[in-house]
């Protein structure tokens, strides 16, 4: 059983991202906004088993995290599945110290780029009303989410990187 | 007879992966019929001994006294007024669930708390929900054990309003951060900053007069509006106690 979990750890993992995603505990905020929780996990998975598994677990990712989330009318999917792919595309740095800054560099653009997907829908579809006053708080959410993104993506996405790769090496 | 065992052993159903696959796929269809109550009974079970404690509900009550004196005063005047003519919505008489917030989620572009009641508690969706201060916002999804409130802030909410003082309509426009806008359709309005924004006599969401927020600042004219931005009585970022109000037609 032990032996089982251990080798199914980043599946089990997989299931738990929801739960941290209605944590999202105050205390880590910057500027009251928490970081995008499902890259530290996307990150590391997308690495290890290539863009088709990335594009695939970024769907299942994107459709859970619709369901739970208030906003039915706009998608968090183009987002992860964008960044799945991409982060399946990107080698494994056999340098340590580099492989941590990488970590939080691309959880810095990939973050970027979720948060402007999201926020594009919202100005689509309130384009003719109040999209103006939108600007400016979306632009600040955004960019408060991608400096606390990257700032533990290092932490969290190397942890995630070595816990996976050992569960698929068995 | 080999090629007939070697057939049958080939067959989809006996291997483990696809079986494996299978159940992900059913799993994600699960989630995504229940729109996530599973995950969010589940939250429920396992954040349950960190809810918050007893003091947050006296502060509420105490706070819910304030609110209702306010409300009492509005509703005085409201009746004097067409209320009993026109009477869109009303609050009933004794429905008020008790809730506590286990989750939230307040930065960012999603804003949302979910409550520790649910579907067995009696609470439906489009109830309305009251912290200390004012109004939150509308139950908008129901699991067994919890709900989920779409707060004022959200840019999906939109909540017409009016201001008691000058008797004027507006709408009020969640815009992703902590002060949603007030959008009044006449720019020839005099508002000012400090005046009670109430929800609206017209709302056909929310009973009238709930106290919602004082106007923080006024942004001038646009397209023949004015605009104002509002600060809410209600603070979704720090309230661990709420309650849930039933709305009747």
């Amino acid at each position: 059983m032990k032996q089982y979990i251990r080798r199914k750890i980043s599946l089990i993992s997989f299931l738990f991202i929801p739960i941290v995603y209605f944590w999202d505990p105050n205390w880590l905020a910057f500027l009251g906004v928490q970081p995008y929780w499902p890259l530290f996990w996307l990150l590391p998975w997308s690495m290890i088993y290539g863009s088709i598994d990335g594009f695939i677990i970024g769907l299942s990712l994107g459709l859970i995290l619709d369901s739970i989330s208030p906003d039915s009318s706009f998608s968090q999917i183009p987002g992860l599945v964008l960044c799945g792919i991409w982060f399946g595309k990107l080698n494994i740095s056999s340098n340590v110290f580099v492989g941590h800054f990488r970590y939080g560099l691309f959880c810095t653009i990939a973050s970027f780029l979720c948060g402007s997907l999201y926020f594009f829908q919202i100005l689509i579809k309130y384009f003719s009303d109040q999209s103006i006053f939108m600007y400016l708080p979306s632009i600040k959410n955004i960019f408060a989410q991608v400096f606390i993104t990257g700032l533990l993506a290092p932490l969290l996405c190397s942890s995630l990187f070595r816990l996976f790769q050992k569960s698929k090496k068995g | 007879m080999v090629d007939i065992r070697r057939i049958s052993t080939n067959r989809w159903w006996h291997k483990k992966k696809n079986w494996g696959v299978f159940i992900f796929i059913f799993f994600l269809f699960v989630v995504r019929i229940s729109k996530g109550s599973l995950y969010k009974d589940f939250y429920y079970l396992i954040s349950r001994p960190f809810w918050p404690g007893q003091f947050q509900r006296e502060v509420l009550s105490k706070s819910v006294e304030q609110e209702f004196l306010i409300r009492l005063q509005q509703l005085e005047k409201d009746n004097k007024r067409l209320r009993e003519i026109l009477s869109l919505k009303r609050l009933s008489d004794s429905e008020r669930i008790s809730a506590s917030v286990i989750s939230r989620k307040t930065g960012s572009f999603w804003k949302q708390i979910i409550l520790n009641k649910g579907s067995q508690d009696g609470v439906e969706v489009g109830s309305f929900v009251v912290g200390p201060g004012g109004l939150l916002g509308r139950i908008i999804n129901t699991s067994l054990f919890t709900s989920s409130v779409q707060l004022l802030t959200s840019p999906e909410s939109k909540v017409g309003v009016w201001v008691e003082r000058i008797q004027m309509h507006g709408l009020l426009v969640g815009l992703g951060n902590n002060y949603p806008k007030a959008i009044f359709y006449n720019k020839n309005i005099d508002i000012k900053v400090g005046d009670l924004v109430l929800s609206s006599p017209a709302s056909t969401l929310l009973p009238p007069n709930i106290p919602i927020g004082i106007i923080q600042s006024i942004e001038g004219e646009l397209k023949g509006t004015k605009t104002a931005s509002v600060l809410l009585l209600a603070k979704p970022q720090a309230i661990d106690w709420v309650q849930i109000v039933k709305v009747e037609l």
